[in-house]
């Protein structure tokens, strides 16, 4: 049964003051719409309930995105469209962004706000999780004054939530917190557009080494209201990422989340999807799970074998015969992460012979040969480490070879550098400025870098 | 005709296809509803009326919308841009033509939305890849085609007022 519009009110308020006295009056006479991508879904189908309306789209204080330096402050007004263009969400918050452009097609997205999609509170809202991963705060306003509370406590039950019948969302506040993290969103659905989503998870995470320092999770259409997975976050925080952690945080997430059977799936496929999509976020953390399982069982056949072949295989990481010794005697290992820690413990104690007989088992930059007779294999990671540096111009190659023999000449050794990632142009720049130290300043500098390389040549080690 | 109930209608003012039109409306009836038969611009359809399948897409101040979820209060000042102003005179648009050319039309009931929304994606990206098209198309639904017919009309418009579209 169409709606008859004559039973309806709408009025449009240039200013958020007047919509605001308007709710004030008498509340929960007047309810706001925005872009009406929901309201008007009802109303067409004669089921709108409300039938005194506040357009806030009129209100200038609604809209816009403010970067400022702690935080990105979005407009509850602002529609997905907004959100997609804008240079700072789409780097800094990309999950959003992404969010954006899977709710409904183009002409909806020009017209849903992310202040709707909150107020809508629909379990199965596509940036509800995000703003839950991201830790969002919301600013209510209303003719009482403005409180600013965290999202994570909005909704309170199905469609229920902390605002009042005279209260609006203003503003979505996003801390800039999250440009070294791990981010996931996913949404399972029959399409992207125009279609509800079944199953949405979304995760940040921090990584340092195969451990877990810090996760927060997020689904949607799995209970009566987007849910922050405090649970299953807390399995995770800590610890490696291996098997066993993957496992554990699968059992407690399909206790935590509340999945139904309707018209769109089943609760059980709803879980079982849920259980898949973490393992896809579990695997993006700084490596795939081969990456983790392939490590771990490297490590655990090397643990086995007698201390001087242990020392001997892991010598090619390093170059040290005396850190070799060492890590082989350090045995058994927790983990990767242990394993990493106890390396740069042991260099950084080494003698400043020991760091010179690692020095000399690297080619000078450039070059192929070392000069100590070093494995194949030190020899191949080489290569790989310096791939960048050796796809460069005649005349930067020209300079290097240069400042490397006035290198040697003022210090008596080769020119160590972390290479990996890095063009010949930045090495050269470093060479050059590291050419001005003194000889004790320098030689601690190279132990960092032939640090730094000890790390990524153990990881390679345990994934090779 | 307005029905009888408590709302008295409103003056709203609109440019519609490049002329300032004035009409009388409820503020909650659907601009669809206004465009159609107090304008008597039937060109845009009604297909589901709940904002899934992009039949009422029309341009309003250049941004692709479903004039079937826009309350006309909400229209009030705007621009709307809907299939009757894209051809000149006797000139179909080029969006137009590639739709005659490539046999991209057949019931006709999405062809105004999906070509407003084609036109709406090469105003901000004249070479569109397929990706890209499909993307933009996304919120329009055919029941004819099977879409083939309609990408390859969007690519041939971007060809024909363009460079050509980047495959």
């Amino acid at each position: 049964m169409r709606a008859n519009p004559a039973e309806y009110e709408l009025v449009a308020p240039s200013s958020l003051r007047d919509a605001l006295a308007l709710m004030a009056n008498n509340p929960g006479e007047w309810m706001p719409i925005a872009g009406g991508t929901d309201v008007m879904v009802l109303y067409a189908a004669g089921k709108l309930l409300g039938r005194k309306w506040v357009s806030v789209l009129s209100c200038p204080e609604m809209r816009g995105i403010t970067v400022e330096a702690a935080e990105v402050r979005i407009g509850a007004a602002c529609t997905y469209t907004d959100l997609r263009q804008h240079p700072v969400v789409a780097k800094e918050f990309s999950l959003l962004a992404r969010s954006a452009a899977w709710t409904g097609g183009i002409a909806n997205q020009n017209r849903g706000t992310l202040g709707g999609n909150i107020a809508n509170a629909s379990p199965a809202g596509d940036s509800l999780p995000v703003l839950l991963v991201y830790d969002a705060d919301l600013i209510l306003v209303s003719a009482r004054g403005e409180r600013r509370i965290p999202y994570r406590t909005f909704h309170t039950g199905y469609k229920k939530s902390l605002l009042g019948p005279d209260e609006l969302i203003q503003t979505v506040c996003l801390r800039r917190e999250f440009t070294n993290c791990t981010a996931y969103a996913k949404k399972v659905g029959a399409r992207n557009a125009q279609a509800i989503s079944k199953v949405f998870l979304a995760g940040v995470g921090r990584v340092a080494d195969g451990q877990i320092e810090s996760v927060r999770l997020a689904a949607g259409s799995v209970g009566p209201i987007p849910l922050r997975l405090y649970k299953t976050e807390a399995v995770l925080t800590s610890q490696v990422a291996n098997d066993v952690t993957f496992e554990n945080a699968k059992r407690i997430l399909q206790q935590e989340v509340q999945p139904i059977d309707d018209i769109r799936s089943s609760a059980r496929y709803r879980s079982v999807v849920l259980a898949s999509l973490l393992r896809e976020f579990f695997d993006s953390f700084g490596g795939s799970q081969d990456f983790v399982v392939s490590m771990n069982g490297i490590l655990a056949r090397w643990s086995q074998l007698s201390a001087t072949t242990a020392a001997e295989e892991i010598l090619p990481c390093c170059g040290s015969r005396a850190w070799a010794r060492q890590m082989a005697a350090q045995r058994p290992f927790e983990d990767v992460a242990t394993l990493l820690a106890t390396s740069d413990r042991i260099w950084l104690e080494l003698s400043a012979a020991d760091w010179l007989e690692a020095f000399q088992s690297h080619p000078r930059i450039g070059e192929t040969r070392s000069h100590l007779e070093s494995s194949a294999r030190s020899q191949q990671w080489s290569a790989q480490e310096q791939s960048l540096a050796t796809e460069s111009p005649d005349a930067v190659k020209y300079a290097l070879a240069e400042g490397n023999r006035e290198y040697e000449r003022k210090f008596g050794r080769i020119f160590i550098i972390c290479a990996s990632g890095k063009s010949a142009a930045e090495i050269l720049e470093n060479l050059q400025r590291r050419l001005k130290n003194d000889d004790a300043t320098e030689l601690h500098e190279a132990a960092e870098q032939q640090r730094q390389i000890v790390q990524i040549r153990v990881k390679k080690w345990l994934t090779e | 005709m307005i029905p009888r109930g408590e709302t008295q209608p409103i003056e709203i003012q609109m440019t519609v296809n490049g002329a300032t039109r004035i009409v009388r409306a409820l503020p909650m009836e659907r601009l669809l509803d206004v465009l159609r038969e107090d304008l008597e611009l039937t060109g845009t359809k009604e297909g589901c009326g709940e904002g899934e399948c992009g039949s009422c897409s029309i341009l309003m101040n250049g941004a692709l919308v479903n004039s079937c979820l826009i309350p006309v209060l909400q229209a009030n000042g705007a621009n709307i841009l809907t299939i009757e102003g894209l051809a000149h005179d006797e000139r179909l648009h080029p969006m137009q033509q590639a739709f005659l050319e490539c046999g991209a039309a057949q019931c006709g009931i999405c062809t105004p939305g999906m070509i407003l929304a084609a036109v709406h994606l090469l105003d901000r990206n004249p070479t569109p890849s397929l990706e890209e098209i499909r993307e933009a198309l996304s919120g329009n639904l055919c029941r004819c085609t099977g879409y083939l017919q309609i990408f390859e009309a969007v690519a041939k418009a971007a060809g024909a007022t363009h460079d050509g579209p980047e495959k």
